[in-house]
């Protein structure tokens, strides 16, 4: 009963006017953001962080995260039209979107992955509804100990699941965690690492790293992009902006299909919404009559992606709202976010501030809604954006950025570490070191030292701690298979072959 | 070959790590860790990163054996190009404070968009005097954002 009270309060915080205002901001930003190639959502939450200090905190996590889930509407109009996702996850989207246009049929591609986001988006939000309030009531019951092993659960499967390589992806988790131990201990009082550095003394923020490996790098790799000359074509929307019968009946099925897939990886750490696109994208390919249509203009290949991208936000913000932990690098941002606001997001929320919880998972029903009217009627104000030359683009992506940077402290070292940032994200994009674990393991880092330390305190300084509950054995037997399993899983298949020879 | 420079760099990196590690002063008292222990277990958890590279080499190698092929030249001026963005960047930054944000930000606008949207005088200078000047007003007067004046009139 308490819960439904909660549930129904939320309606009336994120239905008040401001939230309904913020939500707006949040989702058209969003769009804007996912519409640009650049510069994504990472990158947009964290440069809006500064900007917002001093905002209602309900009402800026309201528009932060209505950025989160508006990019992944907005990343598919540019993958449709010009074939360059505008957001990651909307990859698989660009195969047989880019198609459809090519064969006139770009209306029918933007309509079908705005209604299938649209219905995906929100069974992601009734899936969050659903589970979080049994999840956070578990999560209470968790000490230390189990929160260094869920956290160490988070990073591992983050290590291995993103990038081509478990070994970069754990040496960038690592580089995450070493930057996070960078400053002041809170504990002992003792400077680390500072290099002598008087700003390093409280940390390098978080904000300067995801601006300078999301959005400055991000310009590096552009700008190097149109001197090469690789700069795509943009595509008009042609045919009407509605699905026939017979298109309808075809995309029902992959956006259902494709709404679950999405919220079961975003609930999952690690994955995330590419790999949930990708995933959709080879099922509809597998349970398709045709499935030579696919790489052709299959609007199977459209609708199933875009509703996974879309529900696996919903589904990574489960994680987020009711353990505190986030699962990748957008959602670690916005866990950034949360804290600078002086937010703490994890069970004990749920209990103290119903409101804020429930406002904001409310706002997202919402915040849906309004990007269906942005992304279907009004979605030819948006493409005007794609007629922004890059060459000017990317150039005030830097400007904007070194407002985002600077607004924090108003510090110099700030601006030069967003520069040397975006050289290291530039370079590791290069030799396929992933960026989002390194993200993930920074917001993280902190949290983890000292619940690492409280655990070790509680047990008189013995590790037996951490395997002294099912829960804590059950998160390090997983985080140990999923650091193993890239090795093991090649021989396995090699063992079953050898099988069959003789 | 990146990946023999990688596994290089996180020795290298492992050492300093440690040996910064164990130059932190540490008093005695309260907590029985102290500051360093999840240090070392991240420079162990470095170690660790560098095995699991060395296998996947290993393994790489053993997939491909020694085929010789001719390495990828990869066409170096593109890299000079984005050498040339990051100086360009930096100097930027260098005279953020002296010219203050609008002057200093029209200039790099200019400069960026002068080479790589090359030819559309009017549209450049339009925007990076429109940008730099709007933007500052916004930010500065109306979001209350505490950005250099430097040497603008205003």
């Amino acid at each position: 009963m308490d819960t439904l009270n909660h549930i129904l309060n939320g309606f009336a915080v994120s239905t008040m006017p401001i939230n309904l205002w913020y939500t707006f901001i949040g989702v058209f930003l969003g769009t804007i953001i996912g519409v640009l190639p650049g510069i994504g959502p990472s990158a947009g939450i964290a440069l809006l962080i500064p900007v917002t200090f001093g905002m209602n905190p309900t009402s800026a996590l309201i528009m932060m995260c209505g950025i989160y889930y508006g990019t992944k509407y907005g990343g598919s109009t540019t993958a449709i039209l010009i074939r360059t996702p505008g957001e990651a996850a909307s990859v698989m989207t660009s195969i047989d979107g880019y198609e459809m246009a090519k064969k006139g049929r770009a209306g029918a591609a933007l309509a079908v992955s705005a209604i299938g986001s649209f219905i995906a988006g929100t069974l992601g939000v009734i899936g969050l509804t659903i589970f979080a309030v049994p999840l956070s009531s578990m999560a209470l019951k968790f000490g230390p100990a189990e929160y260094f092993t869920l956290m160490l659960f988070a990073m591992t499967a983050v290590s291995t699941l993103t990038g081509k390589s478990p070994a970069k992806g754990l040496l960038a988790t690592i580089l995450g965690l070493m930057i996070a131990t960078i400053g002041i201990d809170l504990q002992s009082g003792q400077a680390r690492y500072t290099m002598g550095i008087p700003e390093f003394q409280d940390g390098v923020g978080f904000v300067v790293v995801v601006v300078g490996l999301f959005a400055v790098a991000e310009v590096f790799r552009g700008l190097e992009d149109i001197y090469k000359g690789t700069g795509a074509q943009t595509m008009k929307i042609t045919g009407k902006l509605w699905l026939t019968k017979e298109e309808w009946m075809r995309s029902i099925g992959p956006i259902w299909r494709g709404g679950i897939i999405g919220f079961i990886i975003g609930v999952l750490p690690g994955a995330g919404g590419t790999i949930a696109s990708i995933m959709s994208y080879t099922t509809e390919k597998r349970l398709s009559k045709h499935p030579e249509e696919f790489g052709h203009g299959a609007i199977e290949g459209v609708a199933g992606p875009e509703a996974a991208n879309n529900s696996d936000t919903a589904g990574a913000m489960v994680p987020l709202l009711t353990l505190g932990i986030p699962g990748g690098g957008a959602t670690a941002v916005l866990m950034g976010a949360f804290i600078m606001y002086g937010i703490q997001p994890g069970p004990l929320l749920f209990q103290n501030r119903p409101d804020l919880v429930w406002g904001l998972i409310n706002s997202m029903y919402i915040g849906n809604v309004m990007l269906l009217i942005l992304n279907l009627p009004l979605i030819g104000i948006f493409v005007q954006l794609l007629k922004i030359p890059s060459g000017i683009l990317y150039p005030l992506i830097i400007a904007i950025s070194v407002i985002g940077a600077y607004a924090i402290n108003g510090s110099m070292t700030d601006l030069y570490l967003i520069l040397i940032f975006g050289v290291v994200g530039y370079v590791f994009d290069k030799i396929d070191i992933p960026v989002a674990p390194l993200v993930l393991s920074l917001v993280l880092g902190g949290m983890m030292e000292q619940s690492f330390r409280q655990a070790m305190t509680i047990s008189g300084g013995h590790p037996k701690i951490f395997f002294g509950s099912v829960i804590t054995v059950t998160l390090i037997v997983m985080s140990v298979v999923s650091i193993l399993l890239p090795f093991i899983l090649p021989m396995l298949k090699k063992y079953k072959e050898d099988g069959k020879d003789e | 070959m990146a990946d023999r420079i990688i596994f290089v760099g996180i020795l290298v990196l492992a050492g300093v790590y440690f040996w910064a590690t164990s130059q932190i002063p540490t008093l005695e008292i309260g907590d029985p860790l102290g500051p360093k222990a999840f240090p070392r277990l991240l420079g162990v958890g470095l170690l660790i990163s560098a095995a699991m590279l060395l296998a996947e080499m290993i393994k790489e190698r053993k997939a491909a054996p020694e085929t010789n092929e001719p390495e990828e030249k990869e066409d170096t001026s593109t890299y000079k190009i984005v050498a040339g963005v990051v100086v360009a960047t930096g100097i930027y930054f260098a005279l953020f404070e002296v010219l203050g944000y609008a002057v200093s930000t029209m200039l790099f606008l200019l400069v960026m968009t002068a080479y790589f949207n090359k030819g559309k005088w009017w549209t450049n200078v339009l925007t990076a005097v429109l940008y730099s000047f709007i933007s500052y007003y916004m930010f500065s007067s109306l979001l209350g954002v505490n950005l250099p004046r430097g040497i603008a009139p205003f």
